[in-house]
Parts: C-alpha cells; sequence; structure tokens
C-alpha cells in the first residue's frame, strides 16, 4: 500500500497565479511569521482566504497546522495544496513515531518536509517550528525543497510588510510575550495593507510538550 | 504432479491437495503454535493485549523483542510466530493507518485495518511465488467500543472476545471461555488476560510479560508495577 495520495496530475502554475482575473483555485495570499524566543516557537498567520487577493472566500482560515507534538507549519500558498502538505507531514511523523518509538526531531521533520516539496509540485511556502532537544528551531521552507533556518520569519504575499515589523522588533532571548507580541504585530501590520491578508490572527506558541492556539476574530486593537 | 504422495501438494502454496487442504498454510500455523503466545480479552472499556516477551538466553535485551507493536497511536498489534514476518505485517498495518489519514483525513479503525493485513496475507496465500507469513496477529483497538481481531496465515479475519495465539493457544482460548465475561473493568481484562498467559505454565516472571490496554486514550503500554499486581491477582 503506497503513501502517495497524489495520483491525479497536480494543477499548473498558471491556474494559481490568475492574470487579469480573478483566479479559480482559493489561495491564502497570506501573511504568516514566526519568532524563536528563549524557550519557544510563535508562529502566526492571518486568516484570510481569497481569490488572487481579489475576492475573500473565507474569513476563518486555520493557516497553522500543528503536525507532531511538538512542531506546527504555518502555511502559505494554494489551499489545497497546503493542506495536502500539511497531511502528509503529520501522518509521516506518526510513522515514524509509530516505527521507533521516540518523536522525529526538528531538524528531521524540516528535512522530510524539504524532501516532500521537491518530490511534489506543490505550490507552498511554509514556516515550519517546533522545539525538541536541541532547543527551539525555526524554518522556513521553498517549493523547491529549500530549507533554512532562522531565528524570524516571514512568508506569504504580506511578508516585506511583516519583515518591517520583525527587523525592527526581533533580539535575541526574547521573553514568550514579547515574541507573541512582535509575531501578532507584524501580521496585523501587513493586514493593514496587504489585500490578501486581513481578517484576524492566529497564534500558535510551540512548548517543548505541546502547541497552544490563540485565535482572534479580528486584529487586535480594531475590536 | 510426482505421484500420488503427499509431498507433491506441500510444494507450492497455491496448489490444493486432493482433500482440499493448502498443506503451506497449515505448515504455516504450526510456525504460529510455536512462537510465545499472545493473548487479547476486550473489557467494557478497554481492549487490553498481553504477551510472553521470552528471552533465548539471559543476555538478550528484553526490550528489543517485539511481541506489542503501537500503530498510529490508537491501534496494537500482538503477534505469534514468525518475528521477522510479523515487522513486515505490522509495518504494512502501519502505512495502511497513515495512508487512511491522508485519503480521509480520518482515524483507520481496527477492523479495517484487520482486514487490510488479511487481505495481504490471503494474497500471499494464492499468488505464485510467495510462501505464507507464519505469523498471527491480535489487532486490538476502540472504534466506538473496544474491538479485537485475530489473522491467521490464511487470511482468515475473526472479531473476538477474548483469544489467544501462539504456544499452548488452545488450551488459553479454553479458559477464557470459562471466564470471560463482557461487562470487564480494564484491570479486570489486564488481569484476565495475564491469568491467560499464566494458563498453560503456571508460573511467569513479570519480566518475561508486556501488556497494553487500548481504550480512549489510544495505545496505553502497563507498567511494571501494573502488571506486577495483575500477575498476583492471576497467580
Amino acid at each position: 500500500m503506497g503513501m502517495d495520495p497524489f495520483t491525479e496530475t497536480a494543477p499548473s502554475t498558471d491556474a494559481l497565479t490568475p492574470a487579469g482575473s480573478p483566479g479559480s483555485i482559493s489561495e491564502t495570499g497570506t501573511t504568516v511569521v514566526g519568532v524563536r524566543t528563549a524557550d519557544t516557537i510563535v508562529l502566526a498567520a492571518d486568516r484570510r482566504a481569497s481569490l488572487g487577493g481579489r475576492f475573500v472566500t473565507n474569513k476563518r482560515v486555520d493557516k497553522i497546522e500543528q503536525v507532531h507534538p511538538a512542531a506546527a507549519l504555518a502555511l502559505s500558498g494554494a489551499v489545497g495544496h497546503i493542506q495536502a502538505f500539511a497531511r502528509i507531514l503529520t501522518a509521516e511523523s506518526q510513522l515514524y513515531r509509530d516505527r521507533r518509538g521516540e518523536e522525529i526531531t526538528i531538524k528531521g521533520l524540516a528535512t522530510l518536509a524539504s524532501n516532500v516539496l521537491r518530490t511534489r509540485p506543490l505550490q507552498v511556502a511554509p514556516i515550519l517550528g517546533g522545539v525538541d532537544a536541541e532547543g527551539p528551531r525555526l524554518y522556513s521552507l521553498d517549493g523547491a525543497g529549500g530549507r533554512l533556518a532562522d531565528r524570524y520569519l516571514a512568508s506569504g504575499s504580506g511578508m516585506q510588510l511583516a519583515y518591517g515589523v520583525l527587523e525592527r522588533e526581533f533580539e535575541e532571548g526574547l521573553s514568550r510575550d514579547a515574541g507573541q507580541r512582535i509575531a501578532a504585530q507584524a501580521v496585523t501590520s501587513a493586514g493593514e495593507r496587504d489585500t490578501a491578508s486581513g481578517d484576524g490572527l492566529t497564534i500558535a506558541t510551540i512548548f517543548p510538550d505541546g502547541v497552544e492556539f490563540t485565535e482572534f476574530d479580528t486584529p487586535e486593537g480594531e475590536a | 504432479m510426482q505421484g500420488p504422495d503427499q509431498q507433491a501438494y506441500d510444494r507450492g502454496t497455491t496448489i490444493f491437495s486432493p482433500d482440499g487442504r493448502l498443506y503451506q498454510v497449515e505448515y504455516a500455523r504450526e510456525a504460529v503454535k510455536q512462537g510465545a503466545p499472545v493473548v487479547g480479552v476486550r473489557g467494557a472499556d478497554a481492549t487490553v493485549l498481553a504477551a510472553q516477551v521470552s528471552a533465548r538466553s539471559s543476555l538478550v535485551e528484553r526490550s528489543s523483542v517485539e511481541k506489542l507493536s503501537p500503530v498510529d497511536g490508537r491501534t496494537g498489534i500482538a503477534s505469534a510466530g514468525h518475528a521477522a514476518d510479523a515487522r513486515r505485517l505490522i509495518d504494512l498495518v502501519r502505512r495502511r493507518a497513515q495512508t487512511e489519514r491522508l485519503r480521509f483525513d480520518e482515524a483507520a479503525t481496527a477492523e479495517t485495518l484487520a482486514r487490510a493485513v488479511a487481505d495481504h496475507i490471503q494474497e500471499s496465500t494464492q499468488v505464485g511465488g510467495t510462501r505464507p507469513y507464519g505469523t498471527a496477529l491480535l489487532i486490538g483497538g476502540y472504534d466506538e467500543t473496544p474491538r479485537l481481531f485475530e489473522t491467521d496465515p490464511s487470511g482468515a479475519t475473526h472479531e473476538w472476545r477474548a483469544t489467544a495465539a501462539g504456544r499452548g493457544a488452545r488450551d488459553i482460548i479454553s479458559f477464557f471461555e470459562e471466564r470471560y465475561s463482557h461487562d470487564l473493568e480494564d484491570v479486570e481484562a489486564l488481569e484476565l488476560a495475564v491469568a491467560g498467559l499464566l494458563e498453560p505454565t503456571g508460573d511467569l516472571d513479570p519480566k518475561a510479560i508486556s501488556a497494553v490496554t487500548l481504550g480512549r486514550q489510544g495505545y496505553e503500554p502497563v507498567d511494571e508495577g501494573g502488571i506486577a499486581d495483575a500477575l498476583d491477582a492471576a497467580s
């Protein structure tokens, strides 16, 4: 029994980046960020899904998926692709646990994720964060299988705006609260001007033994 | 065929004898009977799987003897017979469980997994060039209620309230037939399972027993204290 659910051909890249008209495939558009604090990883994401940033198809999207007891993905890209990608990582980390009786390391999970991306036509640009014996770890992944470790990261259509906040506010050894505040600021700031991002905020704080989610329906301050 | 003697019919798994038997499958069942016993007992809230973990020598690390295996964190497999064959089957079940999650985003039930592995085992009795698996599996899980399935080398699968496979299985099943009741608490189910393992030998080292419960919380190994208590209650 194979693991491969992708028997059908993937949609072409053209279909995902409509030129003149709103596309027919839901994209997250998205601003997602990750921040490494002293002992956790904080991931944050907006909650909007849209057709090419022109029409909002969903205002309550969960763009952060837990794929491991102490790791989560913040996802941007085509909705169908990111959902499939998250299912694959969840299944692979469970298989690792069944076979070896221990958890895959975050570096191992990131490498696995990059191998999946390199060998399948998935239009995604996720951020993977997790905590293991090595401490908090944060990686950006790209569609060609690139895997880059960093201390803070942003991805998606609002990434330039988010990076403006992160570059100014990030410092080493942040407290958990400060990390959450900076990540939230980065996402809400992007939502102000990026038409493909907005509709509130999800924050996931990753501890060595679990992931804590908090959702906000509207950006802080606007409610 | 080279003559009327029985020998000719056990050359291949796919050849029936004139009286309708598959000798290779029957030999595989003999291999199961020589394996250390495993038992399963379905309680009111959980299924318990227990195994006798016998080591060939005092120098063998018992933790390396695989008799009980987790699948998808919620299903458990106990195996008797050829350990190497069991590993193949267990990995097949693990992959199948994750395939189910990829396809439907839902957990595979113990029943689905038992059927899937049984289909694979059956194939080995009908396809040329293969040999049957010399392993019987007990598959325990919790799908709304506790479940317990058994597969044998023919690929047959049955659901049981309590059963055993491996050395002395027939005696253990008779013992369960006398003692089983349908409303066992988790601890009672564990005691009955351990008592079943004791049935053929009458005496066992607590270190030679491992057990798991499969209830709402999923696959939960029973700690040494729990096994020692169950052994005290059973003997």
